[in-house]
């Protein structure tokens, strides 16, 4: 990103190296503005294919074109299949929740899912099927899914133009980006991920028009701060926070753009140029305005939205804390909660693994297996089921008033809990466990014996309390700590042999700290004077208010620690590996009836002129950074330029789109890779212009009152050009059309044709026929 | 105006007073120039002359050699103190002795770690006599004829090694002599270090290693600068190669030392690149140069390391199940006879799995507990009378199971279908619509064992051979079961489904052996088989009919074999441990690790916390500024044209990314991690804390700077006695153990207030 002035000095200094570079400045080189006329004068010829292609009419034309076959590729029979795809089974279902306005949970922003509510509003879903599993019927249930399903294609057909407008922007011929738009056009992984309700096609329509408002904003660098600069680093903003806010993988866009601007600024901080420390500061304000706060302000309205719709208890309730769940309406927490007592009958579930507390008569044994002996107690077990034995009383341990709120148990207070069946009352000691020789065994003791009065002592600490707060049923989650030895009640799904009968090992934990021992109060079975009130007379239904950044706050942090936590395996995953090479793909859906299936799956075509194009800008680079290491200087400034600035760009917005997902331990899946291939996409087409030629349509960026004018260059690519780009638009329309029953499922293939179009042999399709090998 | 000229004047020395001594008795030969006279005489535009080049650049005074004895005599003391003490199993010295048991009676055992340092402390061990006969099963197992001090001198012996080398390695980098003196010491009483290097563990030989590869690394460069491809350039490269190797062979740890290297050499080759005086053909001799000393020799070492390990374990042992068929089969005691190359209708044949190492096609009599409740199916590891079969004909119309023996010979083709028979309890390898019991999911199946004696079965106990792949050599192989041959499946004729097993155990109503199931959707390599022996019973094969057995694999295929189960035990180490620790919290010693508690006497891995947090001091300050010289830099600050700055920016740069290099990639890991493993970056960070020393000293005179530094190493003494009861395990009171415990993650204390607890009951 050197400045103008020293591309002109360069320039001149070197002379004409090579004859091309000089002979596609020569004619230009006169102050004349219409290159056309240029050409003309040069060639002699003025109506050759083309110059023609490069008019603004065909690039009106050709854009016209792609668009309207973007739309047809990705609208065609959008109605089937008439079942639920793959994912949809969780977005179409949180459409229906967005409708029904019941809260749920999702790791990703809301933005997508909030558009697909609104579709679904629009075209009159109701939102009462829920999209319970993969294959049930929309026809049946009467969803109007098509309109729900036209979002995402909408979304996939408009991203053709863009991705043709980046190009064009980027100063390619119209053929060139004819070229990228068509390596996206006919993809069949993309087509395939915008035709259903995925929020994968919204991604990257959005990190598209990010990458072009961004490119559209560099070009007005010299007229910084200018109404137009303003307009698209705003615009660079908010549709980056769209981005952010459709996917999680949206950050990386944000990375991207981030890692630009860093480079920037640093260009702008740069002595050399000769700008001041205030006129840095000027800069990096407006974008701190508009790459930070704008977007974070737009993040926060999308969530400000997705929870005034979600007014209602739904799925996600139990994700969340008590506090936030008292927000919803016809929460169970809000509808059962109630204070405990001293002396009431309760019992109490473990929050992770919802077993109750239980105890029964039968006694450890004296001596384990491995040889270490047990302090012979009273069994205190996990059970899953009711039972009597899961009853416990509240014991006070300090002076209580006859009557009145006095009684209710406290934040902090000292409890004993008594088991009802077999009066006694829970205590643990200093002796190890069943199965954890760390953890203290938890047992019973009579409880009219007092020699162990101390440790039947328990802390009762409730999570996020205030001082004094009172304890309630449900929403009360607590922990209980033993007060002489300071370890936590604590239980995991580990059963205990049978002489337990396979229950679920209690003990006590030091590390008090975990959230894994937390457990709540289920119930309020019989009170001191008898009465167990029920739910109605409870009363207090009106739903709590809670400061919107504590909830947003919460429910980001749950968003992120269950996005680290997706690590199940998934038959269809697969490394980021192999995506470049298109190695696997995902298995969307299947009908035995008609051998129908849908299998999410690349143009092979394209993705390997992608990746090849990759590779190839790489070892461009590397040999430019090896030759000029030893003083030569084999690519003229402005193509260096162009290759480093341009096409770097695009690398590195490919790389910061890719890579990262090394590092992620979650379940990764081929369709990650689809915003990395749009940029490959674009790298492939800058190189194919490369290859083609040398020259190279400059100036692009719109000259300041400051720049000095630059000699204006046209790129020629010749014929060869769009031949190049027509033949290679045929093949790859060719295959797109030759394994289109995959992308669209229908129509329906035999084994052999299965067979015929699975082009790797790793792509597990379904309905392959069977080998007949004879014997 | 005049005092100042009357101070400016030389004063003569009273007549009276006797003549001071010369600061070095010995004088020097001329061009032997410390660094200060040396930096001195370069600004008076004096240039040591070629004979002034001591090889690596290590110039050394005879007083500094004498300095550098006595330090040594300290390490000495300080590593070797007691090292009899304590007299049984300290932390991993389960392990790392165990293995040196294992060498010694040849039974084959697999590790995570490479096998340099654990030889090193098997030789010890033999040398003494040790005879291998002791298990090393808990910590604080008292030793019984066990030369375990010899076995502990190897370590120790290295951790006293380091210290000289870390003075060398700071002069060599060009720092004063004060400066490296400080940094030998702050290795001597690094208690870390000490605790580390007394016990049986690899992290001191791991330590010693990398020391000595960045102070061969540095030689080499000093002789770079002289003159490239003497004798001297050499040997210093060269040796460079096999210190690397022998890093990386104590402990997988050492790849971030070759990162260190490979970046400074990637460095050079980029600057000489650039150099355009040097021609092609020269830059291409230092190309190759490097890469075979730095790469290849590395290489060599590191396989040579595991040539010895597989001469050591030629017998069998509990590292056998990691290994594949192949190798077991070259292991004494694992070898197995010669067995007949055919399968035919009727023979005898055990089967086993190819893609994992669960063992064979087994079955014993007890049921499952769920689903059918039928005898069990398992993979089961060791070789075992209820791994036999017979397979017979399924299509045949009387009894298949007698009729074999009266129809002639016919071999199990492609899609034959057949019927297994478990020989020893007469039921036949059945599957059916019950869900397995582990994988209980609609796609899989169960596999039972079903029948009685003199019950043909149904049609549920019918399998369809499907031949996948055979020896390319054997052309019959592809198309009918040859024993070792051919991998083939077994499809369930009537569900379709495939026999299948995977890597996912039966509870302990199954002894925790291997599920197998039938999959409607195999994975091809987990529903995989093949036949490990065959044999047919009343000798119906002729007598020179075919045998068959294992190919006896090569080094190369051991080698790799081994390098794969050994990444794969690694990646799967990700339980938590007790005294675990995440990266983040190394450098400020968040937490130590309790090696050794017994009778109230306690080691506890812990750093001499003045050392420790001056070198992350050290670390972070480089960080911040070198990042604001970034800044100025770019603002037009010429701070980068002092040769000062340059100079001692190239010394913390190359500190600093081998730090960098042994800390960070830890941030990647997920399996267990320990406070140990931030040892190598330390030793960067203490180089680096005083190089930073002799950067902000630099001003100062000679005395002045040797007192802060007798400061600084006083305080660093003080820590270490303090917490030497720690490193030890010598007796403490009470009072002092608790107001030792400056932070309450510092959880040694526990244990002694606990087992002071335990005694009051």
């Amino acid at each position: 990103m050197s400045g103008p002035q020293d591309v002109g000095i360069r320039q001149r200094a070197r002379g004409a190296p090579g004859g091309r570079a000089s002979q596609a400045q020569s004619p230009i080189s006169e102050p004349d503005d219409d290159h056309l006329a240029a050409y003309r004068a040069r060639d002699g010829e003025g109506w050759s294919i083309e110059h023609v292609l490069e008019t603004r009419e065909a690039s009106v034309g050709i854009v016209g074109v792609l668009t309207l076959l973007a739309f047809a590729l990705r609208f065609y029979k959008i109605n089937h299949p008439d079942q639920v795809v793959f994912d949809e089974v969780h977005f179409g279902k949180f459409a229906a929740h967005y409708i029904q306005r019941e809260y749920y949970f999702d790791v990703h922003p809301p933005l997508t899912k909030l558009l697909f509510g609104l579709a679904g509003w629009f075209v009159g879903f109701d939102g009462t099927f829920k999209f319970e599993s993969i294959g049930d019927s929309y026809t049946d249930a009467h969803v109007p899914y098509v309109g729900m399903r036209a979002l995402p294609a909408m979304f996939g057909s408009l991203t053709i133009p863009v991705v043709y407008a980046i190009m064009k922007e980027s100063g390619y011929s119209n053929v060139i980006a004819a070229f990228s738009a068509c390596l996206i056009l006919f993809d069949n992984a993309h087509i395939a991920q915008s035709r259903l309700i995925l929020l994968d096609a919204p991604l990257i329509f959005f990190m598209s028009l990010t990458i072009y408002s961004y490119i559209r904003y560099r070009k007005l660098r010299y007229l910084e701060f200018s109404p137009a600069w303003w307009g698209w680093l705003l615009a660079t903003g908010t549709f980056m926070a769209c981005t952010w806010s459709s996917k999680v993988n949206g950050v990386l866009t944000v990375a991207t753009i981030g890692i630009a601007v860093l480079i920037d600024l640093w260009d702008i901080l740069d002595i050399k140029k000769g700008y001041s420390i205030e006129y840095f500061w000027k800069h990096f304000v407006a974008r701190a305005v508009s790459l930070i706060a704008l977007p974070i302000t737009l993040y926060l309205l999308f969530f400000y939205i997705h929870l005034s719709v979600l007014t209602y208890s739904g799925p996600g309730d139990t994700f969340m804390s008590p506090a936030f769940q008292e927000t919803l309406r016809d929460n169970e927490l809000l509808m059962n909660s109630q204070e405990i007592r001293y002396y009431d009958h309760i019992t109490i579930k473990h929050k992770d693994t919802k077993v109750f507390l239980h105890s029964h008569p039968e006694r450890y044994p004296l001596k384990y297996d491995d040889g270490r002996i047990s302090s012979q107690g009273q069994q205190v077990t996990g059970y899953a089921h009711d039972d009597l034995n899961n009853h416990w009383q509240i014991i006070p341990t300090k002076a209580l008033p006859e009557t009145g709120r006095g009684r209710i148990v406290r934040h902090e207070d000292i409890i004993q809990l008594l088991h009802v069946n077999t009066q006694t009352l829970l205590l643990t000691h200093d002796v190890a466990s069943p199965t954890m020789p760390t953890n203290e065994e938890v047992t019973t003791w009579p409880k009219d014996d007092h020699s162990r009065y101390n440790d039947t002592l328990f802390h009762l600490r409730l999570v996020d309390a205030n001082p004094g707060g009172s304890w309630k049923t449900k929403s009360g989650h607590f922990k209980l700590i033993h007060v002489p030895t300071k370890v936590a009640l604590w239980t995991f799904p580990g059963q205990l042999p049978d002489w337990a009968f396979n229950q679920q090992e209690v003990n006590g934990k030091k590390e008090i700290a975990e959230k894994s021992t937390i457990w709540y109060a289920d119930d309020i079975l019989a009170t001191e004077d008898g009465e167990v009130k029920s739910a109605d007379e409870i009363g207090h239904t009106e739903p709590k208010k809670m400061n919107f950044f504590k909830k947003f706050g919460e429910l980001q942090i749950l968003m992120l620690q269950h996005n680290a936590g997706l690590i199940a395996s998934h038959p269809y995953a697969s490394g980021p590996f192999n995506w470049p090479f298109l190695v696997s793909g995902i298995s969307f859906w299947t009908q035995n009836e008609g051998q129908k299936q849908i299998y999410l799956t690349g143009n092979l075509l394209g993705w390997l002129a992608c990746t090849f194009g990759v590779a190839i800008f790489v070892g461009i680079l590397g040999a430019d950074l090896l030759a000029r290491r030893r003083g030569v200087d084999p690519i003229p400034l402005p193509v260096r330029n162009r290759l480093w600035n341009s096409t770097g760009f695009f690398l590195l917005v490919w790389a910061v789109h890719y890579f990262p997902f090394y590092l992620m331990g979650r379940q990764l899946f081929l369709h990650h890779y689809l915003p990395s291939h749009l940029a490959s996409a674009l790298v492939a087409g800058s190189v194919l212009h490369f290859v083609l030629s040398e020259t190279i349509n400059y100036p692009i960026s719109l000259r300041g009152p400051s720049t000095r004018p630059q000699p204006p260059q046209k790129a020629d690519i010749g014929m060869k050009g769009p031949v190049v780009v027509a033949v290679f638009a045929v093949f790859m329309f060719g295959l797109f059309v030759y394994i289109a029953p995959l992308t669209y499922g229908t129509p329906g293939l035999t084994g052999e044709q299965v067979n015929a179009r699975r082009l790797l042999n790793t792509w597990t399709l379904h309905f392959a026929a069977k080998k007949t090998d004879h014997v | 105006m005049s005092a100042g000229v009357r101070v400016r004047r030389a004063a003569s020395p009273p007549p009276s007073l006797p003549q001071a001594a010369p600061r070095f008795p010995n004088p020097r030969h001329h061009d032997h120039l410390d660094a200060d006279e040396r930096r001195a005489a370069a600004s008076r535009g004096y240039v040591p002359g070629r004979k002034s080049h001591a090889p690596g650049g290590v110039n050394l005074t005879s007083a500094e050699w004498k300095l550098l004895g006595v330090v040594v005599l300290i390490a000495f003391g300080v590593r070797l103190f007691r090292l009899s003490r304590p007299d049984s199993v300290v932390f991993d010295e389960v392990h790392f002795g165990k293995f040196a048991s294992k060498y010694i009676k040849s039974s084959y055992f697999v590790d995570v770690h490479p096998p340099l340092a654990k030889l090193l402390i098997t030789l010890a061990g033999f040398l003494s006599g040790y005879d291998g006969n002791f298990d090393f099963k808990d910590i604080a197992k008292v030793y019984e004829n066990v030369p375990y001090v010899a076995m502990r001198l190897v370590p120790a012996l290295l951790g006293v090694l380091t210290v000289p080398i870390s003075y060398l390695t700071l002069r060599a980098l060009d720092c004063r002599a004060t400066t490296a003196l400080m940094a030998s010491l702050f290795i001597t009483f690094e208690n870390g270090m000490i605790t580390q290097s007394r016990h049986i563990l690899l992290d001191s030989p791991l330590i010693f290693f990398t020391a000595l590869t960045v102070l061969l690394w540095t030689g080499f460069c000093n002789e770079d600068k002289h003159q490239p491809f003497t004798e001297g350039w050499w040997t210093w490269l060269a040796l460079t190669g096999l210190s690397l190797g022998a890093v990386v062979s104590c402990k997988w740890v050492g790849l971030f030392t070759i990162a260190t290297i490979g970046f400074g050499t990637i460095k050079q080759l980029w600057i000489l690149l650039g150099d355009l005086r040097v021609p092609p053909r020269l830059w291409i001799k230092h190309f190759i140069a490097r890469a075979i000393c730095l790469i290849l020799v590395p290489i060599l070492f590191y396989m040579f390391m595991f040539w010895i390990h597989f001469a050591i374990l030629t017998g069998s042992g509990d590292g056998d199940g990691f290994m594949s068929s192949e190798f077991q089969h070259t292991l004494r005691g694992r070898h197995m006879a010669d067995t007949y190359a055919d399968v035919a209708i009727g023979s005898t044949i055990t089967i086993r799995h190819v893609n994992t190492q669960g063992g064979y096609l087994h079955s014993h009599p007890h049921n499952y507990p769920t689903g059918s409740q039928q005898q069990q199916i398992t993979l089961y590891p060791h070789r075992d009378s209820n791994n036999d079969w017979r397979i017979v004909n399924g299509t045949d119309h009387g009894n298949p199971y007698t009729d074999w023996d009266v129809d002639p010979i016919s071999y199990v083709n492609i899609n034959t279908r057949v019927k297994l028979r478990h020989i020893s309890t007469e039921k036949s390898l059945h599957s059916h619509d019950f869900r397995p019991p582990v994988s209980d999911v609609d796609f899989q199946q169960e596999v039972s064992a079903y029948g009685m004696p003199n019950f043909a079965g149904d049609a549920n106990d019918d399998w369809i051979v499907e031949i996948v792949k055979g020896d390319p050599k054997d052309t019959e192989s592809w198309k009918r079961i040859k024993t070792l041959k051919t991998h083939f499946r077994l499809r369930h004729a009537l569900t379709g489904c495939y026999l299948f097993s995977h890597k996912t155990k039966l509870p302990d109503w199954a002894y925790e052996q291997q599920e197998v199931t039938c999959n409607k959707n195999a994975v091809m390599a987990n529903s995989l088989w093949y036949v490990e022996t065959s044999e047919h019973p009343n000798c119906k094969f002729p007598e020179n009919a075919p045998r068959a057995n294992y190919k006896k694999p090569g080094f190369f295929k051991k080698f790799l074999e081994l390098q794969q189960v050994m990444w794969i035990t690694n990646a799967g180490l990700t339980d938590r441990h007790n005294f675990d620790s995440r990266p983040d919290a190394w450098p400020r010693i968040r937490r130590g690790i309790n090696f050794w508690v017994k009778d109230h006497r306690q080691i506890y891995l812990l750093g001499n916390p003045m050392v420790w947090w001056l070198s992350s001091a050290a670390v972070f300050s480089y960080i911040a500024v070198r990042g604001f010289l970034i800044l100025r830099a770019q603002r037009g600050y010429r701070d980068f044209e002092s040769t000062k700055v340059v100079k001692y920016d190239t010394l913390c740069g190359f500190l600093f990314v081998g730090w960098a290099l042994h800390y960070l990639p830890f941030y990647l890991m997920n399996r267990q991690l320990f406070l140990h493993h931030y040892f190598p970056a330390l030793y960067f960070s203490i180089l680096l804390a005083c190089s930073v020393f002799d950067l902000v000293t630099s001003t100062l005179r000679p005395r002045v700077r040797l007192q802060i530094a007798a400061v600084l190493l006083i305080i660093a003494v003080w820590n270490y006695v303090y917490f030497s009861p720690l490193v030890y395990g010598n007796p403490w009171t009470k009072a002092k153990c608790r107001s030792a415990q400056w932070f309450k993650t510092w959880d040694f204390s526990w244990y002694v207030r606990h087992s002071a607890y335990l005694c009051l009951c």
